[in-house]
């Protein structure tokens, strides 16, 4: 387990430089994120294939429910980079610690739902821990200032270096404490419910979150653009003709 | 008065400016390499700025092998930028141009540099955020959720592949539009420093968010036909806990009214709503 976490360490911290230093290359949505993760997490060789299945419906949900169509400025600060990695990391590692004393998981859906809620939390907590680097940012950019009045180039790029060194670094140990306590609260909590814990439940609660993604999709792709609602019949209408093809080829 | 003339006083003859070296383009391209850092500094008061001088680092330590130059440019260029930073390139290439020709002597003042950056940064930022932020990135995202079932349910003993097939299909959807976009920045700013009107009207980013938008509605649509297939097939296939369509459709229902609820009252609260939603239906799963 100690290499799963120093594995997810290092992508949370590339994940931190993606979003927040400006590459940029959407390594650090969600789906890529949780995707990222479970190839890289080994919760025993006899999970191997859920820590594939798992990993793209927590990535999903999360890609569908924090995708925020506000500006970043507008935005308050969550950290949606790690939380994908943190999600899937908790999702996978908890269903190899929590398959025996959990009756039931209703399909995997239950560590489904595990990853989504603690990729909600670890982005909000994620949030807080960069204010870590905004701070320190403030007072590395007033040094850069003094340093480039003073013509030292040299000085100027080790300062920057560092800055990206430390939003790295801030990323990877967020990361790494992240999914270690929510990976332990679930292993604390969990054990304690297990008995509520029912399909019906599980299925209910799956239910509504699916709900909650498909109307903040909604609201990014639909909600405000010119005959969205038209085109939003168009694409069910013509995906539901695909579909119909393909069923009755398949027949 | 002898009539004879007094020679004037002998002037300094002024030393003779260093010859200019030109901007060759491996350091225009380490300068665009180091826009990927842009915003490791991002602080309220200077935004890119500390980002933007310290692309620029290639290019004014060749304009201005004397310290005293290149510290003066690298102050001007600490300033205050804010700009979007897949189109940063545009500002840095115009930028680095009339550093040149300040360098090579011509009569350009620090303030002309910095008026050049701000007329390009703030109107490529307000054409970047809509097109980059709004449109193009969730797009891509709703198109890599609908690769789980473009690519279909993998045989239930194999390794799943859409968990690498789905993010490279996201990566793929924004990074054929972003990459183009970032490599030519720096160039094509360079090229067309003298007219920076003439750059942004080249820049038909207004045209294509138009139709991105209605591909993200069209795509949407696809989302909720998939969502209703597999809902149905998971319905008759039983055991996964949502009992018939109709049972599973009420939570569905309920979780996307609450959803909206939220989202319309603060559009910026996903995070907060989603939790919301999630609580909420645990609480309610309760009476089950």
């Amino acid at each position: 387990m100690i290499a799963d976490f120093l594995r997810i360490a290092f992508l949370g911290g590339m994940l931190a430089v993606d979003r927040a230093a400006g590459w940029n290359l959407m390594l650090s949505q969600p789906l890529v994120a949780a995707c990222l993760a479970g190839a890289l997490v080994h919760p025993g060789a006899e999970w191997e294939l859920w820590a594939l299945r798992i990993p793209i419906a927590v990535g999903a949900l999360l890609q569908l429910l924090l995708t925020n169509a506000a500006l970043p400025a507008a935005q308050k600060p969550h950290d949606t980079a790690t939380a994908g990695v943190v999600g899937s990391t908790v999702a996978v590692l908890g269903m190899g610690h929590l398959h025996a004393v959990i009756p039931t998981s209703a399909g995997g859906l239950l560590w489904v739902l595990l990853g989504v809620l603690s990729g909600l939390v670890a982005a909000v907590l994620g949030g807080w821990v960069q204010g870590l680097n905004r701070a320190a940012a403030a007072s590395d950019s007033r040094r850069a200032v003094v340093l480039a009045a003073a013509g030292d180039a040299a000085g100027y790029e080790r300062l920057y270096l560092g800055a990206l060194v430390r939003i790295f670094t801030l990323g990877a140990l967020w990361t790494w404490c992240g999914a270690l306590v929510l990976l332990a609260a679930a292993i604390a909590i969990l054990p304690r419910v297990a008995e509520g814990v029912t399909t019906k439940r599980i299925g209910f609660v799956f239910a509504v979150i699916l709900g909650g993604a498909v109307a903040t999709a909604y609201e990014t792709h639909v909600r405000g653009v010119k005959g969205g609602l038209r085109w939003t019949a168009a694409g069910a209408a013509a995906t539901a003709a695909l579909l119909l093809a393909l069923a009755a080829e398949a027949a | 008065m002898t009539g004879e003339s007094v020679p004037p006083p002998e002037e300094p003859i002024p030393a003779a400016p260093a010859p200019p070296r030109p901007i060759r383009a491996r350091d225009l391209g380490a300068a665009g390499s180091r826009l990927l850092h842009l915003q490791a500094l991002l602080t309220p008061d200077r935004m890119q700025g500390p980002g933007f001088a310290f692309s620029l680092v290639p290019v004014l330590r060749r304009l201005y092998p004397d310290r005293d130059r290149f510290a003066e440019a690298m102050t001007r260029h600490t300033s205050y930028v804010a700009t979007h930073p897949l189109l940063a390139g545009y500002v840095l290439g115009a930028a680095a141009r009339l550093e040149a020709k300040r360098a090579a002597g011509e009569p350009i003042d620090g303030a002309r540099i910095d008026a050049l950056k701000r007329a390009l940064a703030s109107p490529l930022a307000a054409i970047g955020d809509p097109f980059f932020w709004v449109v193009l990135r969730p797009l891509s995202g709703l198109a890599g959720v609908l690769g789980i079932a473009l690519f279909g349910a993998a045989d239930p003993s194999s390794p799943d592949v859409r968990v690498l097939l789905c993010p490279l299909l996201l990566l793929l959807t924004y990074n054929a539009v972003a990459l183009p976009t970032r490599w030519r920045g720096v160039g094509a700013g360079f090229a067309a420093a003298e007219s920076p009107a003439d750059l942004l009207r080249s820049l038909r980013f207004a045209d294509w968010r138009e139709l991105l938008e209605r591909g993200g509605a069209f795509l949407y649509g696809g989302l909720l036909a998939l969502l209703a297939a597999g809902l149905h097939a998971a319905t008759m296939a039983g055991g996964s806990g949502l009992g018939p369509v109709g049972a599973a459709l009420l939570p569905l229902a309920l979780g996307f009214i609450v959803a909206r609820a939220f989202l319309r009252r603060g559009a910026a609260a996903t995070v907060e709503t989603a939790l919301t939603v999630l609580v909420l239906a645990a609480l309610v799963s309760l009476a089950l």
